[in-house]
């Protein structure tokens, strides 16, 4: 009964049509109403990453209507993490950004993130069982769990076959312990006239301190304890750790004082060393490149076997709208499926952060022909959370001069630690008395 | 004063072999400096395999030009060639005119505070580029600017640097010209344009010279104020070849760096000589 009326004396048809028109007209808008995210990401490892994760982001579009991810390639970790901070004291963060694992006290620190448990309670327990739980140490602050593992990795121990055979060993049979690693580096090493032409063994610079802490774990001890807010560079254990490093390059001369982190994997495959310490990142990088049989093992270990894990995470922002805030959890969600998590591990050499992407059929081929992938999930079960703390550039920085100052024969490994430990203790003192 | 013997040079001069001997170390430095070009050319073209040998390799043992393509798949490098241009012109545009105006003030007209607003241009020389970030960041987000190429633009369209250099080159030219300029009625911006700009001619080509390399060059600023692939550069294309992680991949990096660099090669081997007089006929004739 809402036909236009003639007469001016009853407006209220025309009024009600107008209204209904509207709402008509409005009611696609709302339920279309898009939700737009901006993730930023870096990529970390060769390939043509970007494009995979431009596919992946764009399937989960295509199956999200109300939901449209603008993927942000941010360069390296560093660069995305300088991008990030810009961002968010510039009153414009991303919704999701993927971040290195030990800049995650400095985004607490700038009141950058959301804790997670409010999404992961709404998600089935498995979800979270199932990640590495050596994965979830670096997202663990204050009872909550404030990011969610995704690229993810841990360095170990690659070593030339036809090196050791040339040289008597059997090929097959890589170092366990730092003594074994000493003697077999001592034989490695080839020298002509006072020069060597082959190292036995590199401890990659670069992200030496990451490789550091290995050592230190394989030791029985700690760098940084982030729980309770403490140092301990100087902790005999480190000590004698960084003793041994001095000890292959110093006093055996087996191991070169000084490496960059992107030239040693160059360096093993033209034959320049024989045994390398090196992220699992670089694995499709050696098969692709060495002429020459290798293997993957774990670290050696002293008292026991021992690695910090490395790699990037997923994280939530804030001061950003609560429905960007759950669109993003949707996505990390989706990004992070044990079928996923086997496809980009497949696709990056990372190691896929979920025990069950192992029983996909596609990941189950994958392995079966190249096992070597298997080494640094195996390595998981005795890896370690990485050293984090506020500021942790500066303690790289602080960290990995002490270790090469000790290499290079300019400080004793006490000295070089405990000086470390000092410069440190300053310049967290803030932090470490609970502020 | 005349030796009885010949000194060396002397001897090579009657030989004519002086100018053989130039021509030998000039080679020799010229294929110093063209080495890292040419292995670089060389490793863009070979398998992953060959890359890394005990003893360096040249001669690819087949010419793989699919690293080029491969290369390109990585990222849209046409639209970050032209968003390239377009800033890097954008910036050396807008920089050589506010310069000159600046150098121009700075050399040849005396107010108050003159000295005072010079030293704090002189000190927008000293700030590091990282100190600028998150104020330069603001300024473009409050200007709705962000994710656009002007953004890229325009914190260098004053550069104190272009200043100093504009002014220098200014104060050198005597004080006769201008005295000259102005009895026969050419003054301010005339005398600016027609006698001061052909005279600091070296100094403007050096300066756009460095301005087109660093901006060429620059990835942090347009990899934190950019979003889209649209309107990003080619340094952060290249940057997708380096990795943290794992190391790069040489081919795909070299094939990259070779398309990146290229244009600047073109562009200097073309005009090389007229850089190379602009720098001969500096100088102020009597």
């Amino acid at each position: 009964m809402w036909r236009l009326s003639p007469s001016p004396t009853r407006p209220w048809p025309v009024v009600l049509l107008v209204v209904l028109i509207g709402l008509v007209a409005a009611q696609p808008v709302f339920a279309q109403q898009l939700v737009r995210l901006t993730f930023y990401y870096p990529v970390g490892v060769s390939g043509p990453l970007a494009r995979v994760i431009n596919e992946m982001v764009d399937q989960f579009n295509a199956e999200h209507p109300n939901i449209e991810v603008v993927a942000v390639y941010t360069g390296d970790y560093d660069p995305t993490m300088q991008k990030v901070q810009t961002a968010v004291m510039g009153g414009n963060p991303p919704d999701i950004a993927v971040v290195e694992i030990s800049e995650f006290p400095t985004l607490l620190a700038m009141d950058a993130i959301i804790p997670l448990d409010e999404y992961l309670a709404q998600e089935d327990p498995s979800y979270f069982n199932d990640f590495f739980p050596a994965f979830w140490e670096n997202s663990r602050y204050d009872g909550k769990i404030w990011a969610i593992p995704f690229q993810r990795s841990t360095p170990v121990l690659y070593w030339n076959k036809e090196a050791f055979a040339e040289v008597g060993l059997d090929p097959d049979r890589p170092p366990r312990t730092w003594d074994e690693l000493a003697e077999y580096a001592a034989l490695l090493t080839k020298r002509e006239g006072g020069q060597v032409t082959r190292w036995g063994v590199t401890i990659s610079g670069g992200w030496n301190d990451w490789l550091f802490e290995g050592f230190v774990r394989q030791n029985g001890g700690k760098l940084i304890d982030f729980e309770n807010r403490s140092l301990h560079l100087n902790s005999p254990e480190a000590v004698e750790a960084l003793e041994f490093w001095v000890k292959l390059t110093q006093q055996m001369q087996v191991a070169p004082p000084h490496s960059t982190w992107a030239s040693t994997p160059a360096d093993f495959v033209a034959g320049k060393t024989a045994m390398l310490y090196h992220s699992t990142g670089i694995l499709t990088f050696l098969k692709d490149s060495a002429t020459f049989d290798f293997g993957v093992a774990f670290m050696p270990g002293k008292k026991s076997y021992g690695a910090a894990v490395g790699g990037g995470n997923f994280f939530i922002f804030k001061n950003i709208p609560k429905e960007r805030q759950d669109a993003a959890w949707t996505f990390i969600r989706w990004m992070t499926t044990a079928e996923r998590a086997a496809q980009w591990s497949i696709a990056s050499g990372y190691i896929a952060t979920r025990q069950s992407s192992y029983e996909y059929p596609q990941m189950q081929a994958y392995v079966a022909r190249h096992p070597e992938y298997l080494v640094a999930r195996d390595q998981l079960q005795y890896a370690y959370g990485k050293a984090m703390s506020p500021a942790f550039q500066r303690v790289r920085e602080v960290l990995k001069r002490a270790l090469d100052d000790a290499t290079a024969g300019r400080m004793t490994p006490r000295q070089a630690l405990d000086g470390a430990q000092r410069q440190l203790e300053m310049q967290l003192r803030q932090w470490l008395q609970g502020n | 004063m005349r030796s009885r013997t010949p000194t060396p040079s002397q001897l090579l001069q009657r030989l004519g072999l002086n100018k053989l001997l130039i021509h030998l170390i000039l080679m020799m430095v010229a294929g110093v400096t063209a080495m890292p070009y040419l292995f670089a050319l060389s490793t863009s073209l070979k398998h992953r395999t060959e890359v890394f040998t005990p003893v360096p390799q040249w001669i690819p043992s087949s010419l793989r030009f699919a690293n080029y393509a491969d290369a390109m798949a990585i990222a849209p490098f046409g639209t970050y060639f032209i968003n390239t241009v377009i800033v890097v012109l954008g910036i050396l545009a807008v920089q050589l005119v506010t310069a000159t105006l600046a150098g121009y003030v700075f050399a040849r007209l005396r107010f108050r505070g003159s000295s005072l607003l010079f030293g704090l241009f002189l000190i927008q020389m000293m700030l590091p580029v990282h100190a600028v970030i998150v104020p330069n960041y603001l300024t473009i987000k409050e200007l709705g600017l962000l994710d656009t190429r002007v953004a890229m633009m325009m914190p260098f369209w004053a550069s104190g640097y272009a200043t100093f250099l504009l002014r220098q080159a200014f104060r050198q030219i005597p004080q006769d010209f201008e005295d000259a300029a102005l009895i026969d009625g050419c003054s301010g911006p005339r005398f600016l344009w027609s006698v001061l700009i052909p005279l600091a001619k070296p100094t403007i080509i050096a300066f756009s010279l460095i301005s087109i390399v660093t901006h060429w060059n620059d990835f942090l600023w347009p990899l934190i104020v950019t979003d889209s692939p649209q309107v990003r550069t080619l340094t952060i294309g290249l940057a997708m070849f380096v990795q943290q992680e794992s190391g790069a991949d040489w081919p795909l990096l070299m094939a990259g760096t070779i398309l990146v660099t290229a244009p600047l090669m073109v562009l200097f081997l073309i005009y090389q000589r007229k850089f190379v007089e602009s720098f001969m006929h500096a100088g102020v004739k009597g």
